[in-house]
């Protein structure tokens, strides 16, 4: 955890510095905007990654058991849907300042809301039972189930239609993402700044949770 | 194993057959709704087929949630207690899941023929459409039935199942949308063949994800 957070400032004052400073392609219609990069795709990145461990906990809470576990996927879903939140939220002026407008009828766009849709639910369901044993049960499977379905509707249901994200409609590899090697060199710090920001955020939840 | 789905299945169907009830108030619910469609739509009628196809999935999406949800509700505790003895879990959900397919099927095909009756007959591909709408029901059902077992578990559980079930079913609803609005009017293959296998694809997913986690919540 000491290095993760050592890490974790280290990249994101790089981020913060050579995000605004380093130079970037002159593109049309993107300009300056694309340092948004920085800040809108790792906060997606991060809010999957903190629901995948959501997940993997939940699941191991209900195969094998241990208070841990729940309290633990409990976090990792808070905070990401937190990331999520954020996401949408840098991705919406982005918007706003490149496609004209602050919300279109895109394919990732509804995905990503529908998407955190069911994670509210997932909290509804988890603060509508009383029963301690069994809140943690059933709202591990319903965490389960829900990531499950998540995963189709922000990876595959995008692909299979035009986007005006980059990477849809075909193939997404990174290299279709169009970044020179002058962006990957603050992006890549930047997601894994931001993912050791969430593992912090959420490890400090968890002591809060321990305290009361 | 398959004796014991069979004689649940059994004993679910008798129940429906004799009292009939449940059967009668969704479809009672279906035709008053496509009642309110059709006449929300008066004098002009309903002639685009964008509007047709979204409003007959979205009537088929509130059917299928307050039929589904019944499938648990209507045992009693006591009764549950019982099949907690004499079953295993996985014989348990098959069998719900195979009476909701049923239950479904019949709701939908039904829906579908009043509703193009009053609406309009739009769509040209029948047989192609009665083979989706059986499909769609199967994939509704698959994914609904978890979502029921969770939300009985939970009081105040009606409002529960749509709050969790309708962000969960709407990759779903969105492929059957897609599938019926290109291929009600001319049927082809070539391109509906990536939905299709997605579409299935999911159904294995939700099947096993079904599987697994029911064992789980009916430790309770």
């Amino acid at each position: 955890m000491k290095y993760i957070k050592i890490g974790c400032i280290f990249l994101l004052t790089y981020t913060f510095t050579a995000g605004y400073l380093f130079d970037v392609p002159a593109l049309p219609i993107l300009n300056e905007t694309v340092r948004a990069l920085y800040l809108h795709v790792p906060m997606w990145f991060t809010m999957i990654f903190l629901l995948l461990l959501s997940s993997y906990h939940s699941y191991m809470f209900v195969s094998k058991g241990g208070e841990l576990h729940e309290s633990k996927s409990y976090n990792y879903a808070h905070v990401g849907v937190y990331f999520g939140i954020l996401g949408l939220l840098t991705g919406m002026f982005w918007a706003k300042y490149t496609w004209g407008t602050y919300w279109t009828n895109d394919p990732k766009l509804n995905g990503s809301a529908i998407g955190l849709l069911i994670y509210f639910g997932y909290f509804i369901l988890r603060s509508s039972i009383d029963d301690e044993s069994k809140k943690g049960k059933i709202s591990s499977v319903y965490n389960v189930f829900a990531f499950s379905m998540l995963i189709p509707l922000i990876f595959i249901l995008p692909r299979l239609t035009d986007s005006l994200h980059p990477g849809n409609g075909g193939n997404p590899g990174f290299n279709v993402y169009d970044m020179n090697s002058q962006l990957r060199l603050v992006f890549y710090p930047a997601v894994t700044g931001f993912i050791f920001l969430g593992l912090w955020i959420s490890d400090l939840r968890l002591k809060m949770l321990k305290l009361k | 194993m398959i004796n014991k789905i069979f004689s649940i299945l059994q004993k679910d169907l008798k129940i429906e057959f004799s009292k009939g009830h449940l059967f009668f108030s969704v479809i009672l619910y279906v035709v008053s709704s496509i009642y309110i469609v059709y006449l929300s739509f008066q004098p002009s009628g309903l002639f685009n087929l964008e509007v047709w196809v979204s409003i007959f999935w979205i009537l088929i999406l509130f059917a299928s949630v307050s039929s589904v949800s019944k499938s648990f509700f209507q045992e009693s505790q006591k009764r549950n207690l019982y099949y907690y003895f004499i079953v295993s879990p996985d014989e348990l959900i098959i069998s719900k899941l195979v009476y909701n397919f049923l239950f479904l099927s019949a709701i939908v095909l039904l829906t579908f023929i009043v509703f193009s009756f009053l609406l309009g007959d739009i769509i040209i591909s029948k047989n192609f459409f009665v083979v989706l709408l059986i499909l769609g029901s199967l994939s509704i059902s698959n994914c609904l039935t978890l979502i029921s077992a969770i939300s009985y578990q939970v009081e105040n559980n009606s409002l529960i199942i749509s709050v969790l079930g309708f962000p969960v079913i709407l990759p779903i609803l969105l492929l059957l949308v897609r599938i019926s609005k290109v291929s009600s009017i001319d049927f082809s293959w070539n391109l509906i063949r990536e939905d299709i296998y997605l579409l299935i694809l999911l159904n294995i997913i939700l099947l096993a994800l079904t599987k697994v986690l029911f064992n789980y919540l009916w430790r309770n």
